[in-house]
């Protein structure tokens, strides 16, 4: 059981630097509050045609402030060199991957919360009878951000340019989640029922992107 | 058996070959120094011992198994690794950072209170790694790498930074871990006390073996 005890240490060691120095979650929750005020300021009050824009919207919010929070990770184990102890845990390194995966999937699905709820004060997205639909999309969606940005985030460790390679590596892999899952929310916010295959190529992606780095990690944490 | 053995060890970043064919073998409970001037090496092959970078090529062996296999898991166990950073979170405590490490690696919590009083931490333990000073940094750094009883110990220059008193301190540390049969490799270079603690040299010269160990306390051409 040595990989889950680490895996647990991992993300515990996380949640526990999120709580203290709230850097994370705070720089994304001010980041995400200044875009959907600026947008509630900005657009024209939302119209049946403009509507099923606001999901997409929201997840490109979700896609921006994800890396921020990434970044903001990737600083905290690089600081003071503390990447070397997590590259010196005694398991296969996925597991290490899970943990971080997991920390970083927890602050995305806070902040999921909170811009979704920005969403509804700000531009009167009503999220009613689309909240199950929703959170299936926040879920989904939010796995297939963290896993991705995890594995980026560490591949770009090492990089001269990391601040530059990461989004430029984020933005164009995560686009099937932020096509898939601002589709699917805008399916349910208009009542309508989310197709399964949707559902289907969220979990595929998902899948995709958890298991690729949990066999690579071993050399994604070595220089 | 030996503690550590390399042959024909290179490594490449692009065009720049930082260690060329490093051979050399280091037995149980020695203290090896690594010795050269700056850029020569040293940091490369105390990295790729720590599993921290591949070689590009050539054999490592880790107490007589392969540590880029699947013993590797197993093995990182066995290993204790203090580079130019401590290798904490500054947002941590120490004792909060010791016992991260203990529980990555199943130690007892007992652990992080001997390598407190071993290392004169105890008065900081609820500090956190971002409010010390660059040697008490080291100390915990050095404190993180002792914690889970490693038997090999590998160190990038751990005596900077350090004072008069931490440095004695070290020495002793290191001298009390070769005694229970565990290994040191060190690099530093103008240390006395690393000379003094040495029972072999090798010293690296733009990524070449210069000298190979030999008798005890003494450096001797290859």
């Amino acid at each position: 059981m040595t990989g889950p005890r680490i895996a647990l240490a991992v993300l515990w060691k996380d949640i526990r630097l999120d709580l203290r120095t709230r850097d994370r979650l705070g720089h994304m929750a001010v980041f995400s509050a200044l875009v959907v005020v600026l947008l509630s300021i900005a657009l024209p009050t939302p119209t049946a045609e403009t509507r099923p824009w606001l999901p997409v919207l929201l997840w490109v919010v979700l896609l921006f402030a994800s890396l921020l929070g990434l970044t903001r990770s990737l600083q905290t184990e690089t600081e003071e060199g503390a990447l070397a102890v997590l590259t010196l845990a005694p398991c296969d390194r996925g597991w290490v991957f899970l943990g971080k995966g997991a920390a970083n999937l927890i602050a995305l699905l806070g902040i999921e919360v909170w811009t979704a709820g920005l969403f509804s004060v700000f531009l009167g997205l009503a999220w009613g009878p689309a909240l199950p639909e929703a959170i299936w999309a926040g879920l989904l969606g939010g796995v297939g951000l963290a896993a991705l940005g995890t594995m980026l985030t560490t591949m770009a460790t090492s990089a001269r340019f990391r601040e530059f390679l990461l989004p430029v590596l984020l933005f164009p892999l995560a686009l099937p989640v932020l096509v898939i899952a601002s589709r699917a929310t805008a399916e349910a916010l208009d009542g309508r029922s989310v197709p399964g295959l949707w559902w289907g190529a969220l979990a595929l992606y998902d899948w995709v992107f958890v298991v690729i780095p949990y066999l690579t990690f071993d050399y994604l944490l070595e220089d | 058996m030996s503690a550590v053995e390399t042959q024909e060890v290179e490594k490449r970043y692009g065009p720049v070959r930082a260690l060329r064919d490093v051979s050399f073998s280091v037995p149980e409970g020695t203290v090896t120094l690594v010795a050269g001037p700056n850029g020569a090496g040293k940091s490369t092959l105390l990295r790729i011992l720590a599993c921290l970078t591949r070689p590009t090529s050539g054999l490592i062996r880790i107490l007589g198994r392969d540590p880029f296999r699947k013993d590797g898991p197993a093995l990182r166990s066995e290993l204790g690794w203090l580079g130019p950073e401590p290798g904490l979170y500054a947002d941590l405590t120490v004792e909060e950072n010791l016992a991260f490490v203990a529980r990555l690696h199943g130690s007892d919590s007992g652990r992080v209170e001997s390598v407190l009083e071993e290392l004169g931490l105890a008065a900081m333990r609820h500090r956190r790694a971002r409010t010390l000073s660059q040697g008490y940094r080291r100390r915990t750094g050095l404190a993180r790498a002792l914690l889970h009883q490693p038997r090999i110990l590998l160190l990038d220059e751990p005596w900077n930074g350090l004072d008069e008193e931490a440095s004695e301190r070290l020495t002793k540390v290191l001298q009390r871990h070769r005694a229970r049969g565990g290994t040191v490799l060190v690099a530093a270079h103008a240390v006395p006390a690393a000379r003094e603690l040495a029972d072999q040299v090798l010293r690296l010269e733009q990524g070449v073996l210069r000298m190979l160990p030999g008798g005890p306390r003494e450096e001797t051409h290859g």
